[in-house]
């Protein structure tokens, strides 16, 4: 009875309700707070709290099997058959990296596999679909491109899904028509981006942080680039990018070995022939400094960038908790405590690094009241700074490991959550026991391997910074709350 | 709800073969019981993995509230972060995130709800937080007077500044003239700005007692292990009265209503919404049912009929949705929205002709039997799939029973909704998509207004 994903492909959001009324139900997400906060904290009166015995939680084992078809796509499997269903998820390295000089063709390409096979229009191929109760599901970014199958796991409804999302993926027909009408609602999503703050810094971000790369370009391509991308373009980039070889799938679900590998093989067979594409480039190192964009919204957005790692960094792991105690998106991170719950400047600050195929962005996301943004940027630069140079504290990277080791069993809870694993591990060429492996390193780190890595990768004076708002004149920072800081209560282990 | 609205609408056909694969899956068990005080619990046990979601959902929301004092119950729920007798402010969330847990709290018109999804053996901790900040609140003031600024950051992120959410938020207010759904969740800012701080605690005392609220728990547990959890930390806490809530109840046909927008934005857009009743609020269920199966038949897919004929058979809008909430504690909208296709020089003017031809022909002509069916096979493979998240499944529990219905609902909505005929779909639309139901929004790019 919940939200699950419309099996369409939506480009901007088919209007306001869309985009509204999801905002209207769960209003008012983030009620959160910060972590060493304070006040008359008496000591540890939480009876349930004292009662946990400190071990890592248990966990849902997964076998993860994998082999590879005939025509070269590597294929992972989890069998999963408490619910009648299973999970198909097919991704390719066919994302906008692979543009060339033509931005918006991995978009506009991936946006038309269901447009039209033999002998069905788009209207019969979502029928097909929604006649069996199944969802197709698409979309493109910048490394990758996703076809996905969520369908009952009973032979009658499996099979003819199976058949049509083969075609759909493997020899879809590129009407003439269905690109005119999908090339304008890309027109259409690039003009309703122009009134999202958020959007324009983002895009403004990545143009600057990779300068000629292909990563510096929106996935969607531009209103420049878009119209004049022909079905012959599109031809040839899905007979290599979508090729067998370039393909790993991904399958969770109420399936034998030998239904996955028949279903593994048909999906494969189907698919154009070809080996896997080539990496791009590493970025070159962006020119630091601040670009501001005028904008009348009532906030400014700030974003803050240098250039990160690729999947394959070992320094990943530490590079994740460094920056799970910065602003990994939680409360009580240093970015949350400082900005949010001390000062009350925004209501919400986080920091990100994302592993791509090669070097992808830190980021730092915030947005503020427009006349306080030049005291929270320079507050959010020295917050990094600071961290920097003293690297975090031994409490925090122990309630670090402790968040992920307890947050470890939530990762794979879901056949939605294994097979989202199980593309990532196949498409970034990780070992089968990545998700173990990752963890053990985690737990094995010291501040100052933390801090080394941190410093290897990311430096103060590096930041390639975009704000967008108004021009308004400026004023101080609140003071922050003046209530001395505690040591956290912590929860018991060893 | 969107998702039920569509997954359950179909059923209409009297014939309803189950096929035996959607439920070759035990049924997961599900158990409620009411604690001396008041306090309700529903288990839904699913063991695949190690893990628990617990969830508490109290029955205040904004349409609670009065003019002049909206936004109370989201502040409210901001500040259930900052501290109760047994931990400090913001503590609690430290606490839970050490533990591996994800936390967060929601507000709508109709409810407000805490949940932790965590491994199943910190479930003790997340209910001993959870019925802590339901008896002892702290509610210091210098919290508030940061969490407010916090507040009205969250105000102009997702609405002041999104030109799209600030037109819906005006729509609905005009929408619903007599109802506290005409309320924004959020609050107007001019409610944030004198917003006080006793206000919140009068607001806490009032309506967070056991006795308003639902607790849910789904994952790898038993009901008896919940009981227990819930007697030792929740029993204690008295019962108390709580304001008699009047249900939002509507003016049936308000006439036709008509708002014309200029904001910030480059293309125009429409909205429509028509009064109608909700499950609660309905003399006859079934008007209900063939309104969400209405909603499905328009906007149920890609293959539905919005974007099978609007979007690509005229060619008539870059986007188009619709959207019908029966599950909403007093009336409810029907709502239309739509984005015309600039590229092919369409206008809001085409577009509103073309949204009512689909509204008058299922006045008119009944649904096709492959259409039906196919909305069918939807909701029966939907129930299958919903059950792959825990807190979807404990979400819509947590849902239904706080604005008057019953979970029991997921299992027997099949029944119900197999009872409405073709016949009924089309009484609906006659009686519902009239011009005495209907407000209007143009919204429009803001070069215009120099026109």
């Amino acid at each position: 009875m919940s939200d699950r994903s419309a099996p369409r492909y939506t480009l901007i959001g088919t209007g306001i309700i869309a985009l509204v009324v999801a905002v209207a139900a769960v209003l008012a997400r983030p009620a959160h707070s910060e972590a060493e906060s304070s006040a008359a904290r008496p000591a540890n009166t939480l009876q349930s709290l004292a009662e946990l015995d400190g071990k890592a939680p248990s966990r849902r084992q997964l076998n993860i099997q994998n082999w590879t078809t005939a025509e070269g796509a590597r294929v992972l499997f989890v069998e999963a058959r408490e619910l009648p269903m299973f999970d198909l998820r097919v991704t390719f390295a066919a994302g906008s990296s692979q543009d060339g000089n033509t931005p918006g063709l991995a978009t506009l390409t991936n946006a038309m596999l269901n447009e039209g096979v033999a002998g069905k229009d788009v209207t019969a191929i979502a029928e097909g679909f929604e006649g069996l109760g199944a969802d197709f599901g698409n979309g493109s970014y910048r490394d990758m491109a996703v076809a996905s199958l969520r369908s009952l796991s009973a032979k009658d409804k499996r099979e003819p899904a199976l058949k049509l999302f083969a075609e759909v993926t493997g020899k879809p027909t590129f009407p003439e028509d269905a690109l005119k009408r999908i090339k304008n609602q890309l027109l259409a999503g690039f003009e309703y981006e122009k009134q999202n703050p958020g959007k324009i810094a983002g895009k403004a971000l990545f143009s600057k942080l990779y300068g000629d790369h292909p990563y510096a370009q929106p996935s969607d391509g531009s209103a420049e680039s878009v119209p004049g991308i022909s079905l012959e373009q599109l031809r040839a980039f899905h007979a290599k990018a979508y090729a067998a070889g370039n393909a790993v799938i991904a399958l969770v679900g109420d399936l034998s070995r030998e239904e996955a590998e028949a279903v593994a093989a048909q999906v494969s067979a189907t698919l154009p022939k070809g080996p896997a594409l080539a990496k791009p480039a590493q970025p070159v190192e962006p020119k630091a400094g601040v670009t501001h964009i005028d904008f009348p919204s009532k906030q400014t957005h700030l974003m803050l960038a240098e250039l990160g790692i690729d999947r394959q960094d070992p320094d990943w792991p530490a590079l994740s908790l460094g920056n799970q105690i910065l602003g990994g998106g939680a409360f009580g991170t240093r970015l949350m405590s400082e900005v949010r719950e001390k000062r009350g400047l925004t209501y919400g600050v986080y920091s990100v690094f994302s592993p791509m195929q090669v070097r992808g962005p830190f980021m730092i996301n915030l947005q503020t009241r427009a006349e306080l943004s030049e005291g929270t940027l320079k507050l959010v630069q020295d917050i990094l700074a600071d961290y920097l140079k003293s690297g975090p504290t031994q409490q925090e990277l122990d309630d670090a490991k402790r968040e992920l080791a307890g947050s470890f069993p939530l990762s794979n809870a879901s056949n939605a959550s294994i097979v989202g694993q199980l593309g990532a591990i196949g498409f970034y060429n990780l070992p089968l026991t990545w998700l173990e492996d990752f963890m053990q390193q985690s737990q094995a780190l010291t501040v100052e391997q933390v801090k080394t890595a941190m410093n290897k990768h990311l430096a103060a004076d590096k930041l390639v910074i975009v704000t967008v708002g108004p021009k308004v004149p400026q004023k101080p920072l609140p003071a922050p709350t003046d209530k001395p800081s505690e040591q956290p209560l912590g929860v018991p282990e060893h | 709800m969107n998702a039920l609205a569509r997954r359950a609408a179909g059923l209409l056909l009297s014939t309803l073969c189950l096929p035996l694969v959607a439920f070759a899956a035990d049924v997961q068990p599900t158990h409620e019981f009411i604690l001396d005080n008041g306090l309700k619990v529903v288990v839904r046990e699913d063991h695949r993995a190690p893990v628990v979601v617990s969830q508490i959902w109290y029955k205040v929301g904004s349409s609670y509230e009065t003019p002049g004092q909206t936004g109370l119950s989201h502040a409210l729920e901001h500040m259930m972060f900052k501290g109760s007798a047994k931990i400090g402010p913001g503590e609690a969330s430290r606490i839970l995130r050490d533990l591996g847990a994800e936390e967060n709290a929601f507000t709508s018109d109709d409810y407000t709800a805490y949940y932790q999804v965590l491994a199943r053996d910190r479930l003790p901790v997340a209910l001993e937080l959870e019925a802590d900040r339901l008896a002892s609140l702290r509610l210091p003031a210098d919290e508030f007077a940061r969490e407010i600024e916090v507040i009205k950051e969250e105000r102009r992120l997702r609405t002041d500044d999104q030109p799209s959410a600030k037109a819906f938020e005006l729509f609905r207010a005009m929408a619903f003239p007599a109802s506290g759904y005409h309320t924004p969740t959020i609050g107007w800012m001019a409610d944030l700005e004198r917003m006080k701080v006793e206000e919140l605690r009068h607001w806490y005392e009032s309506w967070y007692a056991p006795n308003n609220a639902t607790l849910v728990v789904v994952g790898d547990v038993t009901a008896d292990e919940v009981k227990g959890l819930a007697q030792k930390y929740f029993g204690s806490i008295p019962k108390r009265a709580v304001p008699p809530a009047k249900l939002p109840l509507e003016l049936a046909e308000p006439g036709q209503r008509l708002l014309t927008l200029h904001v910030r934005t480059q293309l125009p857009s429409l909205i429509y919404g028509f009064n109608v009743p909700s499950l609660a609020t309905a003399k006859d269920p079934r008007t209900v049912h063939a309104l969400r199966l209405i909603s499905a038949l328009l906007d149920g897919g890609y293959s539905a009929r919005m974007p099978a004929r609007l979007e690509r058979g005229q060619e008539l809008v870059a986007g188009a949705s619709s959207s019908y909430n029966a599950f909403t504690r007093g009336d409810s909208l029907f709502l239309l929205s739509a984005t015309p296709n600039v590229q092919k020089q369409k206008t809001l003017a085409d577009v509103e002709k073309g949204v009512w031809q689909l509204l008058d022909e299922l006045k008119t002509t009944p649904p096709s039997a492959e259409e039906l069916e196919r909305v069918r096979a939807q909701v029966i493979a939907g129930l299958v799939y919903d059950r792959d998240s825990i807190s979807s499944q404990a979400t819509t529990i947590g849902q239904l029973e706080t604005v008057g219905l019953s979970w029991k609902l997921i299992d027997s909505e099949l029944d119900e909704l197999k009872r409405v005929t073709p016949e009924d779909v089309q009484n609906a639309a006659r009686t519902y998509f009239t011009r005495e139901r209907l407000s209007v929004a143009h919204v429009l790019p803001e070069e215009s207004a120099h026109e």
